[in-house]
């Protein structure tokens, strides 16, 4: 109603006119003015209550109080600031570290590709059992091992996309796209090292991308002999040409091969894979001018060979298709193709298709880190219940307290809701403190948290923001925090007997509802020593793993290495211009005074990814082993031993007889105990006619990743081009001191060799091996802030808990004390009670510390999961712990003066 | 006869009895109290002070409007009257009310004879 409102004055006017009304009346009557006037006042009876009654009608009541309630509650809560600060604080840290956690949840698992229509978006991927691999990629979804479905490729045969391409009803597009690795792309003279995505023509029109400036790619620009042209990020362009639309028209040279800017993809497209963001797209078929150097897989030939997995496929289905419907009607067709086309895959295992959900593009960073968000976020939730359950039973002691004053209340007609809603509006503005400043504490952790993960990596693209939607789960995290941790007391508080609550002398003797309270706050802290048993419990088995895989014997010395990358092929070296290069280099880099030795290998031992090519021993018995090519001296500078024959070195060159050094588990899979030296290998996939004299067998070495085991290995002297010829290398420099004080020598050593050649990727080979176990290490870091966090939490509740327990019995203690209990056996009793909750704490932890530490076996390294050592520990630090919490109380307990407490009494 | 003897107002049936004495046009509080209670032959007990927050909220309700105005002894007072939906509002409530006291009328029975 939109009436105007009226006034309490205008209220009270109408009241007094009413009361001279009457007087009048009374007076025509007969009666004398003052007598009139009572007799009117005492036939209106109570005018405060009409007022009241007025006033409660003008307003919204729950707003007033609401307001009350919170004024209230804003006093008493500057009444006890530590109180307030100790639990605000505890409800921070657990606010915001859920904040932080769950922002990158959002960001990884529920954040759609920005393209149109995401849902109709699928990929492909084919599954089969063993775990075959014949092909490349630069996204990691190339092979994987899927928990659920086994071993997954995410790369076809190009021919496989043709024959889908050619043959499909189900999907509007379809479209494949491959990366190309790292380019050497030179604009207006510059160069820098650039990553591009190769894609087919139906890429931008599949995705639904618009372009922001000239044109996007289409299918008269994807074939043999089209015009080289480019797209670029947007990104790019702002940084190569100020502005997008400079940039169409103009030349740049990819790879020193002139291609032309074409168009500029909008700004917030990063393609489909957030784990690999290209600065450049490329049509697919333009692979065939720039990786024409590949004999390996030469381009020309990987668009016919039905048995090299390349390509990437994504597709956009037809309105009102499902997934299984379009798997239905392709796989049969896959299946019929591989029956007939494949040539080395097992007959028994040929890969099936499968048609899955691409909207959010390619799920690599999803199965890399939604795991471990999920574990942290479990993690964070028991430090917030842990909080919780403090704050609880905090505000359970102080309610004891208030006892009196809310029977006061409850007796002089105060609502039982009513008091309740305002404890809870109490707790409730607690946890909305506790809430803003772990809102503030997650915008700080979420970028700790970006750091730690990207760890140096530039391109880094996992973003995690904080957005209304992260917000929203905050504010609705506090409130209801607040109303978990404040729910119970308030209920318990008002259950109070208000006779027998009114009838104590003082709140210190207190014992109504003192059953109820001491049980719940009981059950309370076993709950918080059991979750920081869980959290502790983690943490100590990720250190544990994180120490496993640092003291893993490697098989080389890791120490004192630097090394870094360069790819002279980018300058237009070709085969033996460039071994020669690469050898002139290594000579160079070896006479610095300081290094001792140095040499260089197609891929770093560790931490660059893994080669595997299958090798026959005498021509038969052909097996899937690791490869690297290697320069000269490599086993003296990685400092593996050898074992048997000699080293690759100065004789092993271009022209002269073919050699290969094997590791010590290829000798034996291969030769038994029988020697190897003198033996001859073939590569029927690189070098089928070659024969491969092995004159060397050298210690096993890990390679690629620290936790794979030691599998067969061949070294082949990158100089013979036995792999093929060579593209980039990695030069291992073995220093005597510090090797970072190498770099400036190294990079001028370069420089005066060829100023256009980028040296990159310089790191200690320590550094390397850091990178790899990454994800360890801050799983670790973080489970230990976590733990230590849990564990100040849950000492902080034991104490005080513990120490208004101790004031609450100090009559009890002093009567004991008086009848001739000494200090010790005072102390014991107080700590006895800590020893029985943490007991029963660790009691209920244990089984669920079991249980829990299963859903972590996969991140763990050479430590079972109920590993009894982290289990002892764990417990042994939570009892002393709260040992450490109880001992005060106790000591406090112990110095009770009995005269004083009884007189209190 | 004193106030004790007379009878209290049953929950809810005040706001029928002020639209009810304004049927016969614009009073203000003090002139429905006193119509309340002659009407009812003294019967009732209305206490001035609980008219006012009724007043308040037939006038919230709409059933009522309110202005101020002057009484024929030359006082300020704020007067009433019926609006349309207040009449409405009455003939609603006295119908429920009439079935109502009927009903209790027939349980009770007949009046016993006055001895």
């Amino acid at each position: 109603m939109f009436r105007h409102r009226r006034k309490q004055s205008d209220f009270n006017a109408e009241l007094e006119a009413h009361l001279e009304l009457e007087t009048d009346r009374l007076v025509e009557q007969g009666l004398g003015v003052k007598e009139a006037r009572f007799r009117a006042l005492h036939a209106f009876g109570n005018p405060t209550r009409a007022r009241e009654s007025f006033y409660e009608s003008r307003r919204w009541l729950a707003w007033d109080h609401l307001l009350q309630d919170l004024r209230y509650a804003g006093r008493t809560m500057l009444n006890n600031k530590a109180f307030t600060a100790l639990a605000a604080l505890s409800l921070a840290l657990g606010i915001g570290a859920n904040t932080a956690i769950y922002s990158f949840l959002n960001a990884i698992l529920l954040r759609s590709l920005p393209v149109s229509d995401p849902s109709s978006l699928v990929m492909l991927r084919w599954h089969t059992h063993g775990s075959e691999m014949h092909g490349m990629g630069f996204h990691d979804d190339d092979y994987f091992e899927d928990p659920q479905a086994g071993f997954t490729g995410g790369i076809f045969p190009f021919p496989a996309f043709e024959l889908i391409r050619q043959n499909n009803s189900v999907f509007s597009s379809i479209f494949a796209y491959q990366g190309t690795g790292n380019l050497n792309l030179v604009i207006d003279g510059q160069a820098e090292q650039a990553k591009a995505e190769y894609v087919s023509g139906d890429y931008f029109h599949g995705l639904g991308v618009p372009p922001v400036a000239g044109r996007l790619l289409g299918a008269e620009d994807d074939h043999a002999g089209a015009p080289a042209v480019a797209i670029l990020s947007f990104a790019l362009s702002q940084k190569r040409f100020g502005e997008a639309r400079n940039a169409v028209g103009r030349p740049i040279l990819i790879n020193g091969i002139p291609f032309t800017v074409a168009g500029v993809i909008p700004p917030d497209f990063f393609g489909v894979d957030a784990d690999l963001v290209p600065d450049l797209y490329l049509p697919m078929h333009s692979n065939l001018l720039l990786d024409a150097a590949n004999s390996y897989s030469p381009p020309a030939r990987r668009y016919v060979d039905p048995n090299v997995d390349w390509v990437e496929i994504m597709a956009r289905l037809r309105p009102g298709l499902s997934l299984a419907q379009a798997q239905g009607s392709l796989a049969p067709l896959f299946h019929r193709w591989e029956i007939t086309a494949t040539n080395s895959r097992p007959r028994t295992d040929l890969p099936r298709l499968a048609v899955q959900n691409g909207g959010r593009g390619l799920d690599g960073l999803r199965r890399k880190y939604s795991k471990p968000l999920y574990i942290l976020l479990a993690l964070v939730s028991l430090i917030l219940a842990i909080a919780c359950a403090n704050i609880a039973n905090l505000l359970l002691a102080r309610a004891a307290c208030r006892n009196r004053e809310i029977a006061v209340r409850l007796s002089v007609g105060a609502g039982r809701l009513r008091i309740i809603r305002q404890l809870l509006t109490e707790s409730i503005l607690l946890a909305s403190v506790g809430g803003a400043l772990g809102v503030a504490l997650a915008i700080w952790g979420t970028r700790s948290l970006t750091f730690l993960l990207a760890n140096g990596r530039e391109n880094f693209t996992l973003r995690a923001d904080l957005n209304w939607h992260v917000l929203g789960v905050a504010a609705a995290l506090s409130v209801l925090t607040g109303i978990l941790f404040g729910l119970a007391p308030a209920m318990e508080s008002t259950r109070a007997d208000i006779v027998q609550a009114l009838k104590e002398s003082s709140a210190g003797t207190a014992h109504s509802g003192s059953v109820h309270h001491t049980g719940l706050s009981r059950m309370l802290m076993v709950a918080q020593i059991a979750f920081a048993m869980l959290i502790v419990m983690a943490a100590g088995l990720f250190v544990r793993t994180v120490s496993n895989l640092e003291s893993i014997d490697l098989g080389f010395n890791r120490e004192n290495l630097l090394t870094f990358q360069l790819d002279a092929s980018q300058g237009g070296r070709r085969s033996s211009q460039l071994i020669s290069f690469y050898h002139e280099l290594r000579t160079r880099f070896s006479e610095v005074p300081g290094v001792r030795t140095a040499s260089f290998s197609n891929l770093p031992l560790m931490g660059g990814g893994r080669f595997f090519t299958t090798v026959a021993v005498a021509g038969v018995n052909p097996k899937t082993s690791k490869v690297m090519a290697i320069g000269p001296d490599f086993f003296k500078t990685m400092q593996i031993p050898i074992l048997l024959g000699r080293e690759i070195d100065g004789r092993d060159r271009p022209g002269s007889s073919l050699t290969v050094v094997v590791n010590e588990a290829f000798a034996r899979a291969n030769f038994a105990t029988r020697n190897p030296l003198g033996e001859h290998l073939t590569l029927p996939h690189e070098c089928e006619k070659c024969s491969i004299r092995i004159v060397g067998v050298s210690g096993n070495v890990r390679q690629g990743e620290l936790k794979e085991d030691v599998s067969p290995m061949v070294y082949l002297p990158l100089s013979q081009g036995t792999l093929g010829p060579a593209g980039g290398i990695i030069y291992e420099l073995r220093a005597t001191g510090n090797p970072l004080s190498y770099i400036h020598a190294a990079r001028e050593i370069v420089h005066r060799a060829d100023a256009r050649l980028p040296v990159s990727d310089v790191k200690t080979q320590s550094a390397l091996i850091d990178n790899t176990i990454n994800q360890e290490i801050v799983f670790a870091r973080l489970c230990s802030l976590f733990a230590l966090l849990a564990l100040a939490i849950a000492g902080i509740g034991l104490y005080g808990t513990m120490s208004y327990n101790v004031v609450r019995r100090t009559g009890e203690i002093g009567i004991r004390m008086a009848l001739g209990a000494q200090r010790k056996q005072v102390i014991r009793m107080v700590l006895g009670e800590v020893i029985v909750l943490a007991a029963a704490g660790l009691a209920t932890g244990v089984p669920a510390a079991f249980a829990a530490s299963k859903l972590i076996k996969s991140f763990l390294f050479g430590v079972e999961p109920n590993d009894p050592l982290t289990f002892t520990a764990t417990a042994a630090t939570l009892a002393s712990v709260a040992l450490l919490a109880g001992y005060v109380p106790a000591r406090n307990a112990s110095r009770i003066d009995p005269l004083m407490a009884l007189r209190h009494e | 006869m004193s106030t004790q003897e007379r009878l209290e107002l049953l929950q809810g049936t005040l706001d029928l009895l002020i639209l009810r004495t304004l049927v016969f046009g614009p009073q203000h509080g003090q002139g429905i109290a006193r119509a309340i209670q002659q009407t009812s032959e003294d019967e009732l007990l209305v206490e001035h002070g609980a008219l006012y927050p009724a007043l308040q909220r037939l006038e919230d309700r709409g059933w009522i409007d309110a202005e101020w105005g002057t009484s024929a002894n030359n006082r300020r007072a704020r007067f009433y009257k019926l609006t349309r939906a207040g009449r409405k509002q009455l003939l609603r409530e006295t119908t429920k009310w009439r079935r109502l006291a009927a009903a209790i009328g027939r349980i009770l029975g007949p009046e016993p004879e006055k001895g």
